[in-house]
């Protein structure tokens, strides 16, 4: 099989946030380890360029509690790499915004909860929305390109077109608007998180209507609500093909979510081995690349180099088998565990549910400027 | 589909944010732009490389000659390209 070149690195560069989501993709447990220290960062990002990376991911947790960010960011970008920043935008004062931009940011993602303030921070479990509003005019001022980042789900779909009027009036370029996929935190808090039926309906009219009035002033991706889907996400497009992950303490995943998600695949670690060996020759990146891998139905669908099975992850929360068809598809024989889910949200009159917010791991940060 | 006439005097930048380099693993040109990368065939490449304030009827003149080919057939293709990076919001015309 040849082994395709990555495309992209997301760098979760810690665990630690200051806001307390509870749809987090984030591991809901962290083991106690050490974040990688600058130095580190430093050499994953220059083998990722040499891999082929052409563009980074700077994520979390929150990005910006790390210190060093501006010294990574310059890294990235001295290794020619398109930088991102993917924020919640606490703590980006103008010191801090001017500093990263000196060191060559690109483009920052900014997440929102909601466009209604109250909403928002009930949901971030902090007061954050109104610093988020502040951080979003300072990144229009400095001309940097700016995406809003939605997560969508049972408790603030409803308001998709306010959120929608909130991104055009901030002037962002893209919004993206996507329905929670339930990993991490997300899957603990899934009752209280997956939309109903009805709401799915209607936010997909308002998207499409949106996208419409807005084409060419506004990109707006819509990302649908896999549950209710027929058919597979093609996941990563094709896991070990184009992305990969280095989690805070330097774990190199496939995805962001499979070291929690299939705690029978062992990642390697980048305090042990080169990124270009773990791309290539790691069992981790290789056990579901390409389509050998695969069982049936997606041995013999001709749409198996479409939707790839779709997510390995999904595939092993739900059925216990990382391997298996994603129970999302119909042709699945595990689509029932899905359907039983849909059931019982939508035949049920109690729709408010609790949900669990995200508490940060214990986790050491790293003495970030040890030479 | 009809592609739209780009004016001659248009010029044709960048758009913000978009990066223009060359892939050290294949030596082909890409951009580089939030979330994306767009691999440039020869022809796309000789045309991004001039978008610098230059007009779209420059970049069809110096093209025809350093190729030595009709400047209406090749109009045509400057023309269909830009109008593609435009859709694509990566370039910008003034």
């Amino acid at each position: 099989m040849t082994i395709p070149r990555p495309y992209a690195l997301l760098a979760e560069i810690t665990y630690r946030c200051p806001l307390h989501c509870p749809y987090c993709s984030n591991p809901a447990q962290t083991r106690n380890d050490q974040e990688l220290t600058t130095n580190e960062w430093t050499r994953v990002i220059r083998e990722a360029a040499a891999l082929g990376v052409l563009q980074i991911g700077f994520s979390g947790g929150e990005p910006l509690a790390r210190s060093d960010l501006p010294d990574l960011i310059r890294t990235a970008r001295e290794a020619n790499l398109y930088t991102n920043l993917i924020t919640s935008g606490i703590g980006l004062d103008d010191d801090r915004l001017g500093a990263l931009r000196k060191a060559g940011l690109d483009s920052v993602q900014l997440s929102f909860q909601s466009d209604n303030t109250d909403l928002a921070d009930e949901i971030a479990g902090a007061r954050a929305h109104q610093r988020k509003l502040d951080a979003a005019a300072k990144i229009r001022a400095v001309g940097i390109p700016l995406s809003l980042n939605f997560v969508i789900h049972r408790r603030n779909i409803d308001r998709l077109s306010e959120m929608i009027d909130l991104a055009e009036s901030l002037q962002a370029e893209r919004v993206e608007l996507a329905n929670v996929q339930f990993y991490g935190w997300a899957f603990l808090n899934r009752a209280a998180l997956l939309p109903t039926r009805e709401q799915v309906v209607r936010a997909r009219e308002i998207a499409t209507v949106a996208k419409a009035r807005l084409a060419g002033k506004m990109d707006i991706f819509y990302v649908l609500p896999d549950y209710y889907e027929v058919r597979p996400k093609p996941c990563l497009n094709g896991w070990g093909q184009r992305y990969l992950t280095v989690n805070p303490i330097g774990e190199v995943l496939p995805c962001p979510t499979a070291s929690s998600a299939i705690p029978d695949l062992r990642f390697e670690n980048v305090r042990a081995r080169a990124l270009d060996w773990i791309w290539r020759e790691s069992e981790s990146f290789n056990r579901f690349r390409g389509i050998e891998w695969m069982p049936e139905p997606c041995q013999s669908c001709p749409q198996r180099e479409i939707d790839f099975g779709g997510c390995r992850c999904q595939a092993a929360l739900l059925t216990g088998n990382a391997a298996n068809t994603d129970p999302v598809c119909e042709l699945s024989p595990n689509r029932a565990s899905v359907d039983a889910v849909l059931r019982d949200l939508n035949s049920s009159s109690d729709q408010i549910r609790h949900w669990t917010y995200r508490v940060n791991p214990t986790i050491v940060p790293t003495l970030e400027h040890a030479k | 589909m009809q592609t739209p006439t780009i004016a001659g005097s248009a010029q044709p930048r960048l758009a913000r944010g978009v990066r223009f380099q060359t892939d050290s693993k294949t030596g082909n040109s890409v951009l580089l732009f939030p979330e994306g990368v767009l691999e440039l065939n020869e022809t796309a490449q000789d045309i991004v490389s001039r978008c610098d304030g230059r007009t779209v009827g420059e970049i069809i003149h110096t093209l025809a000659e350093e190729y030595d080919i009709d400047a209406q057939v090749l109009g045509a293709d400057v023309q269909e390209t830009l109008a593609d990076l435009q859709r694509r919001k990566l370039i910008e015309l003034t």
